[in-house]
């Protein structure tokens, strides 16, 4: 079955604890803030490729993991991703080992490349409740278009 | 400033002539080929004072720089899509099926095309005139031979086959030359339609092929040779009130967004004569849904004036909420003109071969042609309503069929399914367009 959802589980290595401290400390403050202050929140709000996201320390604070569930092709709205949520990024590969040069706005295909190799996608099948619905139909079903 | 005498003209113009050829081209002799570029008559963007008789445009592909001499360094600066041809990306750009590469026609469908040399005219006589002089200059000097010459020609009522006027929306670019339909969409930075200047995606412009004399300034342009089954489209309308329950001129709209002599749904949902009149400047003056440009803009979020998979709600979703937020990210400049005499119904299977010789230009063809057809033309995921069909005009199916779906105000959305393919691919290449000092280059080679 075709399934216009993907999942993306990308794992990237923090350079040394005193990077994980100050990660730690940046993604608390973002998290923390209201919906509309919280720039991650605000640029997925605008994207409408992303129906979920979240972020996980891992290895004992070593690798910090974003999981994600999204539409489409990655390739294909690489520019748009960019565009929305790249400072973010930029805030978040700062301090990551073998990080992309930075920032990714100048720097996209080798951005493309970074988010490839370190994603782990997920054993297949990839289970969806509604294989059909990008985030598009899922707002307009609910008036939230 | 973009220096509009070193950009050729056609990206950042229509030059709004009746009549056109194509000459496809093969490079025989690569220093005698080299030498009559620098002999054409190319035009450059810079203002007339006077609209001449004619207009020529030159772009090459892939093998045809490399068989003039450009160096394998240079070559390997160009894009990936660019250099992988218009034949290799059929997957991308959806031409599956009748309009794959192995059935295109003049050998489009492999490697073997070296330029386009595009000759405008304001008349045939003009046309033919242009035609002897540049088959002199190029083809009877033994620099090039001539693999085709496609003749365009505007039909009668400015409209293309379907019998739709065309080319009201094209985007702004910030060049300094006005929009002859003015819109309130964002203006396009130079850098989206021309090689070395800040694009339309943040703090990003796209890299200049080296070297720079030859990339800077330039841009890329697909030729696609789109054949309209003229005789399918007309039983399309007659037959509509009857099977589906839609009048057939309704239906045309629906299916473009705009009725066949312009007028946009989004303005006028229920007749192709609103009163009172809409002028001609206000035609492309319209959004989806209320905007910041228009926020009096009806709010048709369903798509109830203008179906969300109407071609040209498609094409442009302008203010309209997609997936990737980026509606005006992916634009192109449409160029293009009809070929084959106008379709009469009284002979509906007369066995003539009638199109599109379609010109479409961007400084990414992966970032905009290849988007737009991949998402927003055969893609039915970026907008709500539309999972499972394509574009009622361009899009293809494995299956060779469509669904179009109509929605309704109150009502359940009214679904045509087999709707009949309409557009069938005959052709396309993927070129450059270097500006005049690149040109200039290219002919100094050694």
């Amino acid at each position: 079955m075709n399934i216009v959802q993907s999942p993306l589980t990308l794992i990237m290595t923090i350079k040394s604890p005193d990077d994980f401290a100050q990660l730690s400390g940046l993604l608390t403050k973002i998290q923390s803030a209201p919906p509309e202050q919280n720039p991650i929140w605000v640029a997925l709000t605008k994207l409408k490729t992303v129906h979920f996201a979240r972020f996980v320390f891992l290895a004992n604070n070593t690798q910090l993991a974003v999981i994600t569930t999204y539409d489409g092709d990655f390739d294909k709205y690489i520019n748009d991703f960019i565009d929305t949520i790249g400072d973010v990024f930029n805030a978040l590969l700062a301090h990551m080992q073998g990080a992309p040069p930075l920032p990714v706005q100048q720097n996209r295909d080798a951005f493309l490349a970074y988010v490839k190799q370190n994603d782990l996608r997920g054993l297949d099948p990839f289970y969806s409740a509604y294989p059909q619905a990008s985030v598009v139909t899922i707002l307009d079903a609910l008036n939230q278009g | 400033m973009v220096p509009l005498d070193d950009v050729q003209g056609l990206i950042l113009r229509s030059y709004g002539m009746d009549c056109a050829a194509l000459f496809l081209l093969r490079v025989q002799d690569p220093a005698a080929a080299r030498r009559t570029l620098g002999s054409l008559p190319v035009t450059a963007g810079t203002l007339w004072q006077e609209k001449p008789a004619f207009c020529v445009n030159v772009a090459f592909t892939i093998q045809g720089l490399a068989a003039l001499g450009v160096s394998p360094a240079s070559l390997n600066s160009f894009p990936q899509d660019f250099a992988a041809g218009a034949f290799s990306r059929c997957a991308e750009v959806g031409d599956i099926g009748p309009c794959s590469a192995e059935n295109w026609d003049y050998g489009l469908g492999q490697p073997g095309l070296h330029a386009l040399v595009l000759l405008f005219a304001q008349s045939p006589d003009v046309r033919e005139a242009q035609t002897a002089l540049l088959r002199q200059t190029l083809v009877s000097s033994g620099a090039w031979s001539e693999v085709a010459t496609l003749p365009g020609d505007v039909l009668p009522g400015n409209v293309a086959h379907f019998g739709y006027r065309d080319g009201f929306s094209q985007p702004t670019v910030d060049c300094g030359l006005e929009n002859p339909f003015p819109d309130k969409q964002p203006v396009a930075p130079a850098g989206e339609f021309l090689l070395g200047y800040p694009s339309q995606f943040d703090q990003f412009s796209y890299p200049v092929p080296v070297p720079d004399e030859l990339g800077r300034n330039g841009s890329f342009m697909v030729l696609r040779i789109l054949e309209q089954d003229c005789a399918a489209f007309d039983a399309l309308l007659n037959q509509s009130e009857q099977r589906y329950g839609i009048e057939g001129e309704l239906l045309a709209a629906k299916i473009m967004g705009r009725w066949r002599n312009g007028t946009p749904l989004s303005i006028s949902p229920s007749s192709d004569s609103p009163v009172p009149p809409l002028a001609t400047s206000d035609l492309n003056q319209y959004d989806y849904v209320p905007s910041d440009a228009i926020p009096d803009a009806f709010n048709d979020h369903r798509g109830v004036r203008c179906p969300i998979g109407a071609h040209m709600r498609r094409a442009n979703p302008r203010g309209s909420t997609i997936a990737g937020d980026g509606g005006s990210r992916h634009r192109i400049v449409r160029r293009g003109i009809p070929y084959g005499p106008p379709y009469d119904s009284s002979k509906p299977n007369d066995g003539i071969k009638r199109g599109l010789l379609g010109l479409f230009i961007g400084v990414s063809i992966k970032d905009q042609f290849e988007f737009l057809m991949s998402e927003w033309m055969n893609g039915s995921t970026f907008a709500p309503g539309i999972y499972g069909t394509t574009d009622p005009i361009l899009g293809n199916s494995a299956e060779g069929e469509n669904t179009f779906v109509i929605p309704r105000d109150n009502s359940t959305p009214l679904v045509i399914s087999h709707f009949p393919r309409l557009i069938t691919t005959r052709g396309s290449a993927y070129t450059f367009l270097p500006s005049i000092t690149g040109l200039r280059f290219i002919a100094n080679l050694p």
